[in-house]
């Protein structure tokens, strides 16, 4: 059996919902209604506002603050397949909430290393984003990431650049995080144009790029000590490697 | 002739480039409403250098003249090299225009000994209340403290500063005399005490300090050195002390004038035992004595610890306490604490580590699981180290489809 949601974190608590009071054990979870031709049992699932609600509270109630908040986490991983190991996670902590620290079972061990893994993403962004100050003096920096950490990355720029305002561009997903004074807000880009850059840009940018060069000790080259630690990957908007 | 502030940049980083220090970890986070900067518990490290070591903190020295003629350093007085100085404003905006476009994290704040000590130590203290009192400026800030300086100005630099740190350079004494003739132990350590008293006076928690030592420049063994180290661990003095290969720059007579290649490996074997002295509860004595003064080439420290301490072994992995399973080779805090949480719900076998991601290369040979040990090799101290240095090779079994698809065709 086969279960097809909208891919929202709320049409995910119906199919909960639905999973539940239907007694459905489905073998997959697509979100996206799927290309290739299929022999299961196909089942949409509708996102019903009051069903989700339902299951929120529940879910709020039952478990504890580190697990629920795996759960919206695992749902940043966009790029990945999780459906499946964040349903049998659930079911896991409405038997047995002591279970879920288990990482005895392949799922809570599978999710504990995919938030891992977002987390080890999160924080290499916090190093690897790169901003260009603008005319009117906002920060603008454009991202290119597997999965969407738009929120991490914001919540930590509004930490450090407090009396600055900016935005990051998520360019894949259309996203983008704003602060403008002590606002914040994540909006939807449809199309955008090059802004113009303020007039210390390339001062900056090219004493960077000197010191950059300059720091390396050539009798310990080693770039590919140099790739391990910044993977081509993140490079696109690192001025320093363009 | 004025030099313009690129080529300043490069020779001021270019000078302080040896010093190894860039680490930004250690203060608590922290951020207050209203300023520029945060600091982050962990660190953050913002790029990497071609030689690949992180790039977290803007290093370079606030200027080049030195009056000093320390032996080891590219910024000797008798050197002719290029001479540059910024001034405290300058660098101020520098750190500031980095910080906000996300190259640095901080500002490690040096510099060569310009007319005096007390002047210099003031150049910097200068750059400090810029960027602080001025461009409200809360980031992480490393400041070197200036042997010989008044006593006032380093509690204001303390006072203002994450971390500061002041370096060694030379395990002895008598290695200094003969390289650094200006500069004696005591006097590199003069700042750190002080600096120690005075946070401790007003905090329970003493300001991060570190220093830094030269690896292969005197004939000091590994036992003095981390002797040394783990000494100044003791004394809460310092946090950290960081090991840096000898970089020919200078000739010298007193000075080994034949090498090669810098003394990486050593390096990296000294920096392993120092992480045994600061996390795996290991003693110095443990790891080098009078009979291996030096830390082994082909094996890591822990793994000779092991090999030479077979009484422990083999441990059982149900069984052993915390303190037992990091003493394994191959695991480390993590996996001894991912292996305490697992065992709670089910006994392991080498299978279950296998799954929890723990690598079993080194550690197979020390451990059993459920009574069980590894049937390839014996438990005797010779055959481990052989399997230890020369993993086996696997024989891959070449099979039908590997053969070039060209060579059956024919279009060779």
């Amino acid at each position: 059996m086969i279960l097809v949601y909208d891919g929202t974190f709320e049409g995910f608590l119906s199919l909960v919902y639905e999973v539940y009071y239907k007694k459905l054990s489905p073998s997959k979870i697509y979100k996206n209604n799927p290309t290739q031709l299929i022999l299961e049992e196909l089942i949409y699932i509708e996102t019903i506002q009051e069903n989700s609600m339902k299951v929120y509270k529940a879910l709020q109630t039952k478990f504890d603050t580190k697990s629920f908040s795996l759960l919206v986490n695992i749902f940043m991983c966009d790029t990945k397949e999780f459906e499946l190991s964040l349903l049998r996670y659930i079911i896991i902590g409405f038997k047995d909430t002591k279970q879920l620290y288990n990482i005895n079972y392949e799922e809570v061990f599978y999710l504990q290393n995919l938030e891992k893994e977002l987390f080890r993403l999160v924080h290499k962004m916090y190093g690897f984003i790169r901003f260009q100050e603008l005319e009117d003096g906002t920060l603008y920096a454009k991202i290119e990431t597997k999965y969407n950490v738009l929120y991490f990355l914001g919540k930590h720029f509004f930490k450090r650049l407090n009396n600055q305002n900016f935005i990051i561009h998520d360019i894949n997903r259309k996203l983008a995080f704003v602060k403008n004074n002590l606002n914040c807000s994540i909006e939807n880009i449809a199309s955008y144009e090059k802004p113009t850059l303020s007039k210390d840009e390339e001062k900056f940018d090219k004493l960077w790029k000197h010191f950059f060069k300059s720091v390396a000790i050539q009798e310990r080259e080693n770039k590919r000590c140099q790739q391990n630690f910044v993977p081509l990957l993140y490079r696109t908007y690192m001025n320093e490697f363009n | 002739m004025r030099k313009d502030i690129y080529e300043k940049m490069e020779i001021l980083a270019d000078s302080a480039k040896y010093d190894v220090s860039c680490s930004s970890s250690g203060s608590d986070n922290n951020h207050k409403t209203g300023q520029i900067g945060a600091t982050h518990k962990s660190g953050i490290c913002h790029t990497f250098t071609a030689d690949g070591r992180c790039v977290s903190l803007l290093k370079v020295l606030l200027t080049n003249y030195c009056i000093y003629d320390c032996a080891y350093c590219i910024n000797r007085k008798s050197n002719e090299i290029q001479r540059a100085a910024f001034s405290p404003r300058e660098l101020a905006d520098i750190t500031i225009n980095f910080y906000k476009r996300n190259y640095i994290e901080g500002l490690f704040l040096s510099s060569g000994i310009i007319d005096n000590e007390d002047h210099t130590m003031n150049l910097l203290l200068r750059t400090l209340k810029i960027l602080r009192n001025e461009y409200k400026f809360n980031g992480y800030i490393h400041v070197k403290l200036i042997p010989g300086s008044d006593e006032r100005l380093i509690e204001q630099v303390v006072a203002l500063a994450n971390r500061v740190s002041s370096n060694i350079e030379l395990p002895s004494d008598n290695s200094l005399k003969l390289l650094a003739p200006n500069k004696t132990k005591e006097m590199v350590l003069q700042p750190l005490k002080l600096a120690r008293d005075i946070s401790l006076e007003k905090d329970t928690k003493p300001i991060g300090m570190s220093t830094q030592l030269i690896v292969g420049a005197t004939p000091e063994s590994d036992k003095d050195i981390l002797k040394l180290s783990s000494t100044l661990y003791d004394k809460a003095l310092l946090k950290r002390v960081y090991y840096s290969a000898y970089i020919p720059v200078n000739d010298d007579k007193n000075l080994p004038s034949i090498i090669n290649k810098p003394p990486l490996l050593r390096e990296h074997r000294l920096y392993q035992a120092d992480w045994l002295l600061r996390f795996y509860q290991f003693s110095w004595d443990e790891i080098v004595n009078d009979f291996t003064p030096n830390l082994d080439e082909d094996l890591d420290p822990k793994s000779f610890w092991a090999l030479n301490n077979l009484q422990y072994f083999p441990m059982e992995i149900n069984k052993a306490s915390l303190d037992e399973l990091i003493r394994i080779p191959g695991i480390g805090i993590r996996g001894a604490h991912k292996i305490l949480r697992t065992r709670r719900y089910k006994s392991l076998d080498f299978e279950d580590l296998i799954k929890l991601k723990i690598s079993l290369k080194r550690a197979k040979y020390f451990i059993t699981c459920k009574g069980k040990y590894q049937k390839e090799i014996p438990f005797y101290q010779e055959n481990i180290k052989t399997a230890l240095i020369q993993p086996e090779k696997k024989i891959v079994q070449p099979s039908l489809f590997d053969i070039d698809y060209s060579a059956i065709t024919g279009e060779i």
